[in-house]
């Protein structure tokens, strides 16, 4: 007896999972090519995101911001285009910012590698770069998170007891003689308190200095459902949630936050919020990384969906048969 | 007590010059003593080790405890002295804080000295077993013998050997530097990027395969994951949302209500409004739900263990 051949449903259920891979390789690749480069898809920006940007664009020009940076290159589809917003919009503000990792010893690595590369993005189109102790202090990494989250809370002058090159006498200094921190005698002082994080770090950081300064976050979209609580919560400012909020934001860098153009059209409406204002960025790159990957993400979504729908119809149809 | 409370970012006893002989002396003696006192527990009998890890747990967990009791001083002034007790204890938990975070950092650094310590043993000892996977051991050794030996050259260049910043330029690298850039990011990141980005693969056929609508509870899941998913494509939801205020202009229907801030019947039809409502009303509250409990379970856990009633927690 030979065996009944399958139906064209039972198929559809049983795609080879190379042919799957294939298509996904080839979905995600081909927006990133630079002919696909130019085009941005239209957006709204989350509610959370509109919160993270009107935080960040409210701190007044000159003042610190601490930037606790918990990522690793593992997750720079999303978190690359976090740091980066974030420190061209930094920059773009002048304001000055203290930089440093209490979760993964790889991580200062990481995150000097984009202050470089925004660093040279500056230099190139002319703008003023940023030098560490002058506009930033670079205190790299802090091995036991909550210990040291606690003592920032508790006394911010004693825990980052750290020392960086001064350019100008070439010697090492203590880093609140630095024109980045002089100011900074509790973690209150500070404009805002940014967790970058690919990981429930922030879950420690909103534990223990969510009621001393406004904390926000920009993470990853697997963690970002928990960042939720702590937004309803008010604990934490607003939140740029994974490769949607990179975008989010760099969507609000280009056109502001309830920010009418030249015709008096709002492009990102903050609904309910309308008497809140976020300008744009006024320098240097906005639309970048986050929006590059953003087709691929689209993409890989819609195959996701697509994939899931097809198994389920041919799941259904099959059975009908069978019936 | 009161030493710790008075050390202060300036030149003392527990903070020296940096780089000074006076610094790498202390260094030394802390190694020295740390080694004695780790050299002392292992050759302690395990009875007599059970009170000393009790004990140093319950201490170290007090302190964290009374910090948490304890009223905190409320905008104390630098050189502020405290008028009863009760706040000279508040202001000492304060002023320790500080040192004893310092302190737990350091012994997280040992923790990671014990991992390298740990893998050269258990590896090391596979070479020289001559075990079948002994291969895998010496590509391990070998990667963390180079990447340590280019990062501390690296690092010891940039701190001591560059007084003028010349290495932050690239054309100013060595062989040194671009070795180091290369096992650090050129190898090592990019595995972890690889690593990572094989997730999507397999999220995309498990998807595909075992995410089948055959309960009622499945059904609910895959709604909502649907609505999750097509709320995240923002040129989907520009579109879809356009149609609802189009259709609401058609219908005559006003979208939102300003005079009582409330929204429209029809505003809910926009899928970012659906989305944000299932995030809102069902996810949030059930992740609150999941802290709640974890919370209350690593309460339990951490009491044990600050008690000495977790057995395991003290069997060293």
């Amino acid at each position: 007896m030979t065996p009944e051949k399958p139906t064209f449903f039972e198929k559809i259920q049983n795609v080879d999972k190379r042919i799957l891979y294939l298509i996904l390789i080839v979905l995600t690749t081909i927006p990133l090519f630079p002919m696909f480069s130019s085009i941005v898809l239209p957006n709204e920006p989350a509610p959370h995101s509109q919160a993270f940007y009107y935080q960040l664009m409210s701190v007044p020009e000159g003042k610190t911001v601490f930037i606790q940076s918990d990522w690793t290159l593992s997750t720079r589809g999303e978190n690359a285009g976090h740091i980066e917003s974030l420190l061209r919009t930094v920059m773009s503000k002048k304001l000055k910012f203290a930089i440093y990792t209490v979760a993964d010893p790889q991580a200062p690595g990481v995150y000097r590698k984009y202050i470089q590369s925004v660093n040279a993005e500056r230099k190139r189109a002319g703008m003023k770069e940023y030098k560490q102790w002058e506009d930033y202090v670079d205190l790299s990494y802090f091995p036991n998170a909550e210990g040291t989250l606690n003592a920032i809370g508790s006394d911010v002058r004693k825990i980052f007891n750290k020392r960086v090159k001064d350019p100008a006498s070439g010697k090492d200094r203590l880093v609140f003689e630095s024109p980045v921190l002089k100011d900074v005698v509790k973690v209150g002082d500070v404009g805002l308190y940014v967790v970058i994080t690919a990981s429930n770090s922030f879950d420690r950081t909103v534990e223990r200095l969510s009621d001393k300064t406004k904390v926000v976050v920009m993470c990853t979209g697997v963690i970002g459902p928990s960042t939720l609580p702590f937004f309803q919560s008010g604990q934490i400012k607003g939140a740029s949630i994974g490769l949607k909020g990179a975008v989010d934001v760099e969507y609000m860098m280009k056109y502001g936050l309830n920010y009418p153009d030249s015709t008096g059209k709002i492009k990102v409406p903050w609904s309910g919020k309308e008497e809140l204002k976020a300008d744009p960025v006024v320098e240097g790159m906005t639309i970048a990384r986050g929006s590059l990957y953003f087709m691929s993400f689209h993409a890989a979504i819609a195959l996701l969906i697509l994939a899931v729908t097809v198994g389920n119809i041919g799941m259904f149809m099959a059975r009908r048969k069978k019936a | 007590m009161d030493f710790l409370a008075q050390v202060d970012p300036r030149v003392n006893f527990w903070a020296t010059q940096p780089g000074s002989v006076e610094m790498w002396l202390k260094i030394l003696v802390g190694l020295v003593i740390s080694a004695g006192a780790i050299f002392a527990l292992i050759k302690m009998p395990t009875r007599g080790r059970r009170p000393v890890v009790m004990a140093f747990t319950f201490l170290c967990g007090l302190f964290y405890v009374l910090l948490w009791i304890w009223p905190s001083p409320l905008n104390r002034k630098p050189d502020e002295i405290a008028r009863s007790p009760a706040e000279g204890v508040s202001f000492l938990l304060a002023d320790t804080l500080p040192i004893v975070a310092t302190i737990t950092n350091i012994l997280v650094a040992i923790l990671l000295g014990l991992g390298v310590y740990s893998l050269i043993r258990l590896h090391g000892g596979r070479i020289i077993k001559r075990h079948a996977d002994r291969g895998f051991s010496v590509v391990l050794l070998v990667s963390m013998l180079t990447i340590t030996v280019f990062g501390y050259l690296d690092w010891g260049m940039r701190t001591f050997g560059d007084k003028e910043g010349k290495l932050l330029d690239i054309a100013n690298w060595g062989f040194v530097n671009l070795g180091a850039d290369l096992l650090f990011d050129g190898l090592l990141q990019q595995m972890d990027s690889a690593m990572f980005s094989m997730i999507a693969f397999f999220i995309l056929s498990a998807a595909y395969r075992a995410f089948r609508i055959r309960s009622v509870e499945s059904t609910v899941l895959m709604a909502s994951a649907l609505i999750l998913m097509v709320s995240l494509l923002s040129a989907v939801v520009v579109v879809w949302n356009g149609n609802v205020t189009n259709l609401a202009a058609a219908m005559n229907v006003p979208l939102a209500n300003p005079s009582i801030g409330e929204a429209g019947a029809l505003n809910f039809l926009k899928i970012s409004n659906i989305a944000s409502w299932v995030t809102s009303f069902l996810q949030t509250p059930a992740l609150r739900a999941v802290d709640f409990g974890i919370g209350l379970g690593a309460l339990a856990m951490g009491l044990r263990l600050w008690l000495g009633l977790e057995k395991g927690g003290v069997s060293v």
